[in-house]
């Protein structure tokens, strides 16, 4: 991981209007927007895995009362995440978390190019957040049977996991093993097309990252505890 | 050029697993196995726009009361729909209502190639499937302000309507209770990418859908 400027998955990128009705645009424009009404303390950003979240009940549950916006889109990749935060998405909001997940549609590039890209989107949040933690999720496993894209994924954890120490306000959660079961195949049930969760596929990842979301915000703001007492 | 992609809408082919995951030629076995043994009386077949029905708790507030099967899979165009239907997916079942709904997909393709799509997987349903009324769905306005593949869309479902008058086993039904706004914009509150219903979106189309199914469950088959 010797400079990132040599890194595909760490150029920050617009996704092309190829299907011709300007939508990945006009999502953009909406989050930015969002950043000049709202003050989230919370703020997901990443591909359809966090853009579905916020469709179902959980999101309301876990996270809409932690005060969180939510910037997925689908198809996304490090380089489409990268861009979006160099262009206004972080502009005019100060929220005490960023939760990244973001990896899995990186089609074009290695585990080790899709891990450097996280991190450099983990370094464009501090630089423009030096205050905020950032919470990486790990890449989930994907297809009905072992496969090429699952041993990706699982490389590009194994990248983060000893990387993502060196950004210092980075934690990482790796959920992927709940979904897999013995037989190696993953349930419908789960994830309804093999890629994408269903809303009990996303309860089991709820808890976990609702529980550290409210750990860090306990444990960071000062000026919380001060208006407290 | 166009002959040649004429034929490509109507023509059956399965999803090329470009990804590498296998994950279409997954669902599409897992719903024919599936199918083995069940009895549905209505059946979803099409693109995301079924996919992600089946995710949301509408499903289980209309639909799945009345005995349904989803093999709805993201991203497919009529093509792919009509190659699952040739392999399987109707071999096992005899549904009274099959609900179609696809052909928003089928990128490059002109709105008479995608009725043709179309028309040609509500043949297959009638040769499968000889008393299940097919009931074809609108396809919906997309992005958030106008743009080419609205009025794409819009031909197609003209096109489409057309074409099933003649068809006593076919009907067309127009479930856009009016996501375009007055100012020419669909709300993301509607459709969260301005292309896939939220749950808001999906109960907008699925009421007026349920009464129709209802409608053709509690009527002899015309055929
Ligand atoms: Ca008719």
């Amino acid at each position: 991981m010797n400079g990132d400027e040599l890194n595909p998955a760490a150029v920050a990128k617009p996704v092309e209007d190829v299907q011709g009705d300007g939508r990945w645009m006009s999502q953009h424009i909406r989050f930015v927007q969002e950043c000049k009404d709202a003050e989230p303390d919370v703020l997901f950003v990443g591909d359809s895995m966090v853009q579905l979240m916020q469709q179902y009940e959980i999101w309301r549950e876990f996270f809409s009362p932690l005060h969180a916006l939510n910037f997925g889109i689908g198809g996304d990749t490090t380089c489409n995440v990268l861009w979006r935060l160099q262009n206004g998405e972080l502009e005019n909001i100060r929220p005490k978390v960023v939760v990244l997940w973001v990896g899995t549609n990186n089609y074009e590039h290695t585990a080790e190019q899709v891990a450097g890209g996280i991190v450099a989107i983990g370094q464009e949040l501090i630089s423009r957040l030096p205050k905020a933690k950032i919470v990486v999720l790990g890449l989930l496993p994907r297809g009905e049977r072992p496969n090429a894209l699952r041993e990706k994924n699982t490389a590009v954890n194994g990248f983060l996991r000893s990387w993502l120490p060196r950004l210092g306000q980075a934690q990482f959660l790796d959920v992927s093993r709940e979904y897999v079961h013995s037989d190696g195949t993953i349930n419908p049930r789960d994830m309804f097309d093999f890629l994408h969760l269903t809303a009990s596929g996303y309860r089991t990842m709820a808890k976990p990252l609702s529980d550290l979301l409210l750990q860090i915000l306990e444990e960071t703001p000062e000026e919380r505890r001060a208006s407290l007492v | 050029m166009s002959e040649e992609q004429r034929s490509l809408a109507a023509t059956p082919v399965p999803c090329q697993d470009v990804q590498g995951d296998e994950r279409w030629m997954s669902l599409h076995d897992g719903f024919v196995s599936y199918s083995k043994g069940k009895e549905p009386e209505v059946l979803f077949v099409g693109d995301s726009l079924i996919q992600l029905m089946h995710q949301f708790g509408i499903w289980r507030e209309l639909f799945s009361p009345l005995h349904s099967l989803n093999f709805g899979i993201g991203g497919d165009a009529t093509q792919h729909v009509l190659w699952r239907l040739i392999n399987g997916e109707l071999d096992s079942i005899s549904p009274k209502v099959v609900v179609l709904w696809v052909g928003t997909n089928n990128h490059g393709h002109t709105p008479e190639q995608i009725c043709e799509g179309i028309m040609a997987i509500v043949q297959v349903i009638k040769d499968k499937v000889p008393h299940a009324h097919t009931l074809v769905l609108s396809l919906l306005p997309r992005g958030k302000a106008p743009n080419p593949l609205r009025e794409r869309n819009a031909k197609v479902n003209k096109l489409v309507q057309t074409a099933l008058l003649s068809l006593p086993h076919a009907s067309f039904l127009d479930v856009d209770s009016g996501f375009v706004q007055p100012d020419g914009t669909i709300s993301h509150q509607d459709m969260y990418d301005y292309l896939h219903l939220t749950p808001q979106g999906y109960q907008s189309v699925c009421e007026p859908l349920h009464k129709t199914i209802t409608a053709l469950l509690d009527k002899p088959a015309e055929n």
